[in-house]
């Protein structure tokens, strides 16, 4: 018989409940808060919904009736420098946060409201409703509402989207000394996502004071928690990962505040991640004003139990027990914030002339206007006025060759030197002396705490460099070992990282350098080898670099680091050990901004090149004789790219071929030939040519990889093929 | 199944044929028999009927345009189908469909457009845009030009090599080994169309030449009398064009063409006119001249002979025909010998007027001669015959008055 050990998780699980000492005991202050807090927040959502009813709400409008203890519960015992996020539901703990830094002392539940909270209530519908006013002027709506000076860093429609980004908050705030939270608020649907579990691990990991809080209400739209996971306690996800946890019945305010401030107990010493579940129920479906029974997936009778415990309710007949509040003095409450959305909704309604009489309308001049449709996709750039630009043609200084991989971490090492802010965060970046590849060679060393090895979580660890992006206080550099993991880490790249200034209005910046490299014809066969930029070109809020010499790796890096959007920095393994000419103690320069170089001045055809392609490209063009103009475009976004330069080449060849070494399909030059035909239809004598790999992905076996992709071989019959279409023969 | 029609080989051995007019329209059911189309080959003008019965779907040309022998010119349908085997049947034809799709279906299929025969092809150009904007730039009409580029498309090398090259180049052109300096003009399609009939029509049919002196004096004075009277002036050409018909029309055997299974006796007299242009040489028809006055044959011979020089000519103007008559006289050529202009079977070669010493009644005088050479197609015409239209020629040029009848 063997022996047999039981095991337990190294951390507490705990089920809290509020005792009627606890009641008894509660200050009547923070009952009353409480009680302030989810009356308005009810009353807030009931305007929403019967505007939602009125067809006044484009898109969906997620009620968060029945859940308000919970949210109010817990970030009510937040302070203004605490951070919170939330998913596509979200309202309830958008308002508590706001509430809370508007008001830090608490509301009493007999005063009228402020000014600032009337303003609160309005400004929130108006971004529900997309008007201008709003708090992402419109852009956002129900499921994107950010408040970044109250510490609302924004909710989130992708399920699980914004717990990576709120680990970075979380992290921010660890290693700028202070004791402040984050708290980033999901669902049960999203507890079996890969970005909650992801980053559960690596918040433990890292002991980062982040709260997950699970609004656990039963369903994830229809589908019931126990037909998703064999274990619906949802809080016992704490237990895979080291992190205390506690679950409470979120119908009870009272014993959500007291969970919560163990939690924060926790945290603020420096212990690590909590989780708190709390037990809610939503009393309407998934969005809209209509229950959830009316859909069939759960019945009347579970609603009414439910509507039986209702948090406000229960908190007026605690308050009524102890005489601190009457029937009355609850209705005044309520009537109180009737009257506040009847306001707030005449402010942004009016009665629609054409409609039936009482039917309203958003009032016309409250929209955003359309010319504001891509404004703050990007920054101005104005960070990089002023900053000391060099081209090695025109270089003054001594230069020595250098090993392009050694400038790589050369150029780091430099700017870590000279800001702090900068932390290196990827796989092995710390190890192996300089990663996989030498990238990274003595950061580790050099800057304790300020080079992360991260867990194998592109995920995770992409949106916590997000996170401290948006946050600021430090400069995240993210490296992704093969341009193919982006795939795995795509929600973090493009859904948040990419789209999330713009998506919350334009108000904020997202400096982060995401380096990565191209391994093509390395053998590491299907899933390493694709060259990642076409995807980031074709994907918004990107800027993308690719530098072919060592001169410009630095400049293209300190530009880069420079600028407050996000930049993905592309390398290639076939460049790590070249050499090339590399200033002597100058690290400091930058590239000018969105300048493309002319390698080879020609007239027969421009080549559009980046990266290693350009050396092939190079090649190519000595092999045949051919005088094409190889130009390497070295900025590659559309916001970026050298329009100028790249156009008056082709006025000049009126043919193009744009090479690229990667496969077809998720190439680079396809998005790049539709601009240049439109920008340069008239000048042009044959259609755009292409230089790519196949249609694959390349594979292992060394013959067919090589088949795969392109390099100096095909460049030269892009050439052939462009100067046969040229005619005349 | 829907089936493409092509273009038939009408007349043997002829590459292209214009279609003249529909006489079925997309949507149209036919039934085998049905004339489909009206078609003209170099010679005739044929009417062209359905070996299947189907309906109409697409159109490739419209009317008067020009198409290859076995180039697409419609689709038929068979009962059930739509516009997407007509785009399928289309879209399957790739480039051949793309190049012979003269014009969008829906020009062809507007009833104006069927029923007005278009003035010249609709084949549409294809050009690069930057050889589009340098010819707009540079005033060219890119029908004129050949394409060198893929599939026949027009590029700039095209069009530079259509500019004149500037004086210093030249010189700078001059070859190393001491060669003369040049210039290289290309070829516009009307130069290309000439040397190809040309050099098919010296290869391949077997020539002879008669000349014969013509006195003309008593022509002469009979135009300067009509000239004196007529409200505008008739040329010595119009009289020989009108006497080239009459003889015709006296030795019908000499008005024939030569095709592969039959000799074709034409019924009347339609003579095509060489006229030099900036561009090359083209020759217009005077149809039926035998039944047309030297007045009417003046006025239509000038019309024809400035839209020529103007490049506005309709097909039907310049391609057939049965005898032609081409005239240096202008540039004080004594005689020279001209190459038949196929699918004709003969050309009448004419001299300057001259005065020459002349022996009449065994005395010398003093005449007015004009030199004409006929060449002849020696498949359709034998030499005696040639003769005897040569003989009737003369004849009736020497007595003018004959050239005044109407009829």
């Amino acid at each position: 018989m063997s022996e047999r050990i039981k095991l337990a998780p190294a951390a507490d699980w705990l089920e809290l409940k509020a005792t009627e000492e606890d009641w008894a005991q509660a200050d009547p202050a923070l009952l009353g808060n409480l009680l302030a807090q989810m009356h308005l927040i009810r009353g807030f959502e009931e305007c929403v919904l019967e505007l939602a009813a009125e067809g006044l709400v484009h898109g969906p409008a997620h009620s968060s009736i029945g859940q308000e203890g919970g949210a109010v519960g817990s970030i009510i015992a937040l302070t203004a420098a605490d951070q919170i996020n939330g998913s596509h539901r979200g309202h309830h703990q958008f308002l508590a946060k706001s509430l809370g830094y508007l008001q830090p002392d608490g509301f009493d539940f007999r005063a009228p409201l402020s000014a600032d909270v009337q303003g609160l209530l309005q400004r929130t519908l108006a971004e529900i409703l997309g008007l201008a006013q709003g708090f992402c002027a419109g852009r956002g709506g129900s499921m994107h509402l950010q408040w970044a000076e109250a510490g609302a860093l924004g909710t989130n429609a992708i399920v699980g989207g914004g717990v990576p980004l709120a680990a970075g908050a979380a992290w921010a705030h660890r290693h700028a000394g202070t004791d402040a939270v984050a708290m980033t608020c999901f669902g049960d649907g999203a507890v079996n996502i890969g970005s909650a579990l992801e980053t559960m691990n690596l918040a433990a990991a890292w002991k980062l004071p982040l709260c997950f809080f699970i609004e656990n209400n039963g369903y994830a739209v229809s589908t019931k928690v126990e037909e998703v996971t064999a274990e619906p306690r949802l809080s016992s996800r704490g237990g895979a990962f080291g992190i205390p946890s506690w679950k409470v019945d979120g119908m009870d305010p009272l014993a959500v505040w007291l969970a919560t401030r163990e939690a924060l107990a926790h945290m603020r010493a420096g212990k690590g991640p909590t989780i708190i579940e709390v037990d809610v129920y939503r009393y309407f479906h998934q969005n809209g004003p209509f229950p959830g029974s009316a859909f069939g997936y759960r019945d009347k009778a579970e609603e009414a139990a439910w509507r039986a415990r209702d948090p406000l309710e229960l908190v007026a007949a605690k308050m009524r027990e102890r005489g601190l509040v009457d029937e009355v003095e609850v209705a005044a409450l309520r009537e109180t914030v009737k009257q506040a959305m009847r306001d707030a909704a005449a402010n942004l309604l009016e009665a629609d002339p054409g409609g039936k009489p009482g039917k309203r309308r958003i009032r016309p001049e409250l929209w955003p206007s359309q010319d504001f449709r891509d404004v703050a996709l990007r920054g101005d750039l104005s960070e990089l006025a002023g900053a000391r630009t060099e081209e090695l043609a025109s270089y003054g200084g001594k230069v020595e060759q250098r090993k392009f991989v050694d400038v790589v971490a050369d150029v780091m090492t430099r700017r870590m030197d000279t800001d702090d802010r900068i932390v290196v965060l990827g796989e092995d970046v710390h190890k192996l002396k300089g990663g996989t590849n030498g990238a990274t060679r003595g950061l580790s060393e050099r800057f304790p705490g300020r080079v992360l090895g991260t867990p194998i979580s592109e995920n995770a660890f992409a949106g916590l460099g997000g996170g401290m992006a948006m946050d600021g206080r430090f400069l995240p550099v993210v490296e992704f070992m093969y341009p193919d993991f982006m795939w795995v880490a795509a929600d973090q790249v493009f859904n948040q990282i990419g789209k999330a200034r713009h998506m919350f209005g334009g108000g904020f910046e997202m400096p982060l350098v995401l380096r990565t490299k191209v391994a093509i014809g390395t053998g590491y066969g299907s899933q390493h080898s694709m060259d990642p930029a076409g995807i980031f070109a074709t994907s918004p809020g990107w800027r993308i670099v690719a530098p072919s010499t060592p001169f410009d790796y630095v400049g293209l890096m300190n530009a880069a680091l420079a600028c407050r959007d996000p930049v993905l920095v592309i390398e290639h393994v076939d460049l790590y050990g070249s050499t090339g000419p590399t200033p002597v103690d100058d690290l400091d320069y930058q590239l000018p901004f969105g300048k493309a170089a002319v390698r080879r001045t020609g007239s027969e055809v421009t080549v559009l090149a980046y990266l290693s392609m350009v050396g092939h490209a190079l090649d190519a063009v000595e092999q045949t004789g051919i005088d094409a103009e190889v130009i390497d475009l070295r900025w590659l976004d559309r916001a970026s790219l050298d329009w100028e330069t790249v156009e008056a080449s082709i006025r000049k060849t009126n043919n193009v071929l744009i090479v690229e070494q990667g496969a077809q399909g998720t190439s680079y030059g396809g998005w790049l030939a539709d601009e240049l035909q439109r920008r340069c239809f008239d000048w042009l004598d044959q259609p755009i040519r292409r230089v790519t790999g196949g249609e694959a992905s390349p594979s292992i076996s060394k013959v067919l990889e090589r088949a795969a992709f392109a390099r100096s071989e095909e460049i030269v019959d892009g050439l052939q093929a462009v100067m046969r279409d040229k005619g005349g023969v | 199944m829907a089936s493409l029609v092509r273009m038939p080989e009408v007349a043997a051995s002829a590459t292209s044929a214009v279609l003249l007019a529909w006489n079925k329209q997309v949507g149209e059911a036919v039934a085998v028999g049905d004339v489909l189309a009206e078609i003209e080959s170099d010679k005739a003008v044929v009417e062209y009927t359905a070996e299947e019965a189907g309906t109409i779907g697409h159109l490739f040309l419209a009317a008067g345009a020009e198409a290859e022998v076995g180039a697409p010119i419609a689709i038929l349908l068979a009962p059930g189908e739509t516009a997407a085997e007509v785009a399928a049947l289309v879209a399957s034809l790739g480039a051949e469909g793309v190049a012979q799709a003269a014009a969008p279906a829906g020009a062809v299929d507007a009833p104006a457009a069927a029923s007005a025969p278009v003035s010249q092809s609709t084949a549409r150009v294809f050009a690069s845009p930057l050889a589009r904007r340098l010819a707009r730039e540079r005033g060219i009409d890119l029908s004129g030009v050949s394409g060198s580029g893929p599939r026949g498309r027009i590029v700039k090398r095209d069009l530079d090599a259509m500019k004149p090259v500037p004086a210093a180049a030249v010189a700078a052109a001059a070859s190393p080994a001491g060669e003369s300096a040049y210039r290289e003009i290309p070829h516009s399609g009307m130069r290309r169309t000439i040397a190809r009939r040309l050099s098919e029509s010296k290869a391949t049919i077997p020539h002879f030449y008669l000349s014969v002196d013509c006195r003309v004096d008593r022509l002469l004075a009979l135009r300067g009398e009509f000239n004196a009277s007529a409200p505008r002036k008739v040329s010595i050409n119009d009289f020989i064009v009108r006497a080239v018909a009459l003889a015709l029309r006296e030795v019908p055997e000499a008005n024939v063409a030569w095709t592969d299974t039959a000799l074709r006796q034409f019924a009347h007299a339609d003579i095509a006119i060489a006229v030099a242009t900036d561009e090359g040489l083209i020759t217009p028809i005077v149809r039926a001249a035998d039944t047309k006055s030297v007045s009417a044959i003046s006025a239509e011979i000038a019309d024809l002979a400035e839209r020529a020089r103007a490049g506005r000519l309709k097909p039907s103007e310049y391609q057939g025909g049965s005898f032609s008559v081409s005239n240096l006289g202008m540039y004080g050529v004594d005689e020279f010998a001209a190459i038949v202009n196929p699918p004709q079977a003969a050309i009448l070669a004419v001299g300057a007027v001259q005065q020459k010493p002349v022996v009449e009644n065994g005395a010398l005088a003093c005449g007015s001669v004009l030199r004409c050479t006929l060449s002849v197609d020696h498949r359709a015409i034998d030499g005696a015959l040639a003769g005897r239209w040569l003989a009737e020629f003369r004849r009736v040029l020497e007595a003018p008055l004959s050239l005044l009848s109407v009829a």
